[in-house]
């Protein structure tokens, strides 16, 4: 599903972000990528969504290399790609259901489908009664349960999440693991950059360890950082 | 298509509403400066009317000796009407000059005259009115002719004056649009500028940028709408309630003309303001 091959990426103000990148992601798969701040976690989602693109390497995104995508067609790669980040990113003067009503408006879907698909995606993140309140009128956890509803909605083939816990509490970060999960099984690819040790740990998937651009472990059913003994 | 014209519209006005403050900014920004501009327009038209009507008006008069003989007369008459520079001629005979100078001359004075003693004279409108120093010039010294006589002077002044008239208001104008585009280009932006995040999320979910741009563009196309109609009321108050005079005065036609004007170029600028303003945003 998800292809680098000997990716590297330099910012326009010299500072090395992914250096020399190989690695496969297949169908289906949960992948945790990990490392300190400034790995360069959030410079690989991005290039994944062709917010930016490498210097060197190649990306393909369900076999197609998204370097090579005219630039008119990047919003049709990014509508097979969900979305969801640390400051959740809602139109604080939309309603929930219009929030996550948007995505599939920006795709040209019909009143009727959105009719029917916003209040079911929104039953499934626990929040179908708050369907008309503001996103300001919502807790964290809450917020970010309608980010991976707006996500989700309109079936992506991948889901990017980056540190989706990391302004959330313990409780509010299982439940959106919980959904996380719950969206891997239909099939969906979940790509999550966290600094969330004690998730990591517990949910025993593949993890990819950036340091300083550079991939320095990839680890079937990895934990968050490489004790004595388990290093593979 | 359907759903997108509906989503479009939705947004257009929802927008509008929600950022009514902004939007007021820019309509009053649209509305001051094509005041202005169409104030500076009316001006230009009404110096430009003044003119030609006041062409059509200058006369330059050949004034024939009352000893003048018949064939030194109609000499004359004949080069004037050869004469291109020369719209139009007429003759006038010693019993009208008699006539006239019973208005002009003081009585005591008038009673003194004979209409034998009359000079003769040919009224003559030149198709410009400087063109009267070249009649002057051609016939002052030709035999017969008394004297040749034109307003010189106030020929001169005016049409510098109203030359110089028109490229101020010409200007004035270039410069109040020039003004105004920055103005509501500006406020466009700072509009605009206040939602960025909104466009990166759309960015985000797979908008096309032309999805994306077309409910600001129709914002700032209505934007420059209504400025431009506040404008155009502004404009056609200035006319009704200080109506220009005279030569100046201009008809409801060129008023109306104006306002065209301030209306497309209103709308014009709204629209493609809001484009060029929204697409530093769209590069992501
Ligand atoms: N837009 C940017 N311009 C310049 N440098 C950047 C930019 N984004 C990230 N960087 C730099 O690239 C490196 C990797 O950053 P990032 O991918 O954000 O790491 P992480 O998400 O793991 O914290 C850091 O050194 C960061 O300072
Ligand atoms: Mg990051």
């Amino acid at each position: 599903m998800i292809k680098f091959e000997n990716v590297s990426k330099t910012y326009k103000n010299g500072t090395p972000a992914l250096t020399n990148i190989s690695l496969d992601i297949e169908k289906g798969e949960f992948v945790f990528l990990v490392g300190a701040s400034g790995s360069g976690k959030t410079t690989f989602l991005r290039l994944l969504l062709r917010e930016e693109l490498p210097d060197q390497g190649r990306i393909l995104e369900a076999g197609r290399d998204i370097g090579s995508l005219p630039k008119w067609r990047v919003p049709y790669l990014r509508r097979n790609i969900g979305c969801v980040f640390q400051d959740f990113r809602l139109l604080p003067n939309k309603t929930v259901f219009e929030n996550v009503a948007f995505a599939l408006e920006v795709i040209g879907r019909p009143r009727s489908t959105v009719d029917n698909q916003v209040p079911q995606i929104l039953d499934l993140v626990g929040l179908g009664t708050k369907s008309d309140n503001l996103p300001s009128e919502l807790s964290g956890g809450e917020q970010q349960r309608v980010a991976v509803a707006r996500a989700f909605v309109n079936r992506p083939l991948i889901l990017l999440a980056d540190e989706p816990t990391g302004n959330l509490d313990p409780t509010n970060s299982e439940s959106i693991m919980a959904l996380l999960e719950r969206i891997n099984r239909t099939g969906t690819t979940v790509v999550m950059a966290t600094h969330d040790k004690a998730l990591v740990d517990r949910m025993r998937r593949r993890v990819i360890e950036l340091d300083r651009g550079e991939l320095i472990r990839d680890q079937v059913r990895g934990v968050y950082g490489v004790e004595e003994g388990l290093a593979i | 298509m359907r759903v997108y014209l509906r989503y479009a519209f939705k947004e257009t006005f929802s927008n509008l509403w929600r950022n009514r403050m902004m939007t007021i900014a820019a309509v009053l920004t649209v509305a001051v400066s094509l005041s202005l501009v169409g104030g500076a327009l009316l001006l230009k038209q009404s110096a430009a009317q003044a003119s030609a009507s006041w062409q059509r008006g200058t006369q330059v008069r050949v004034w024939m000796s009352s000893t003048a003989t018949p064939g030194e007369v109609s000499s004359v008459k004949t080069q004037l009407a050869q004469m291109p520079i020369v719209k139009s001629c007429y003759y006038t005979t010693q019993l009208q000059d008699y006539n006239e100078a019973r208005s002009t001359v003081p009585i005591d004075e008038f009673q003194a005259l004979k209409v034998a003693d009359m000079p003769t004279s040919f009224r003559c409108t030149p198709t410009v009115p400087t063109d009267a120093l070249t009649v002057i010039s051609t016939f002052l010294h030709q035999p017969g002719v008394l004297t040749v006589t034109a307003p010189v002077q106030q020929i001169r002044e005016m049409s510098h004056t109203i030359r110089i008239l028109q490229v101020v208001f010409l200007a004035l104008a270039g410069v109040l649009l020039l003004s105004a585009s920055v103005l509501i280009l500006n406020t466009i932006r700072m509009a605009i500028f206040t939602r960025r995040r909104e466009v990166s999320v759309m960015k985000l979910v797979g908008a096309t940028n032309w999805f994306i741009r077309v409910p600001y563009i129709t914002e700032g196309f209505i934007q420059g709408l209504l400025g431009s109609g506040v404008a155009m009321l502004a404009v056609w108050a200035f006319h009704v309630w200080y109506p220009l005079h005279n030569e100046f005065a201009l008809d409801a036609a060129k008023v109306w003309g104006t306002n065209i004007v301030v209306l497309v170029v209103g709308a014009f600028i709204g629209s493609v303001g809001s484009a060029v303003a929204i697409r530093r945003f769209l590069d992501v």
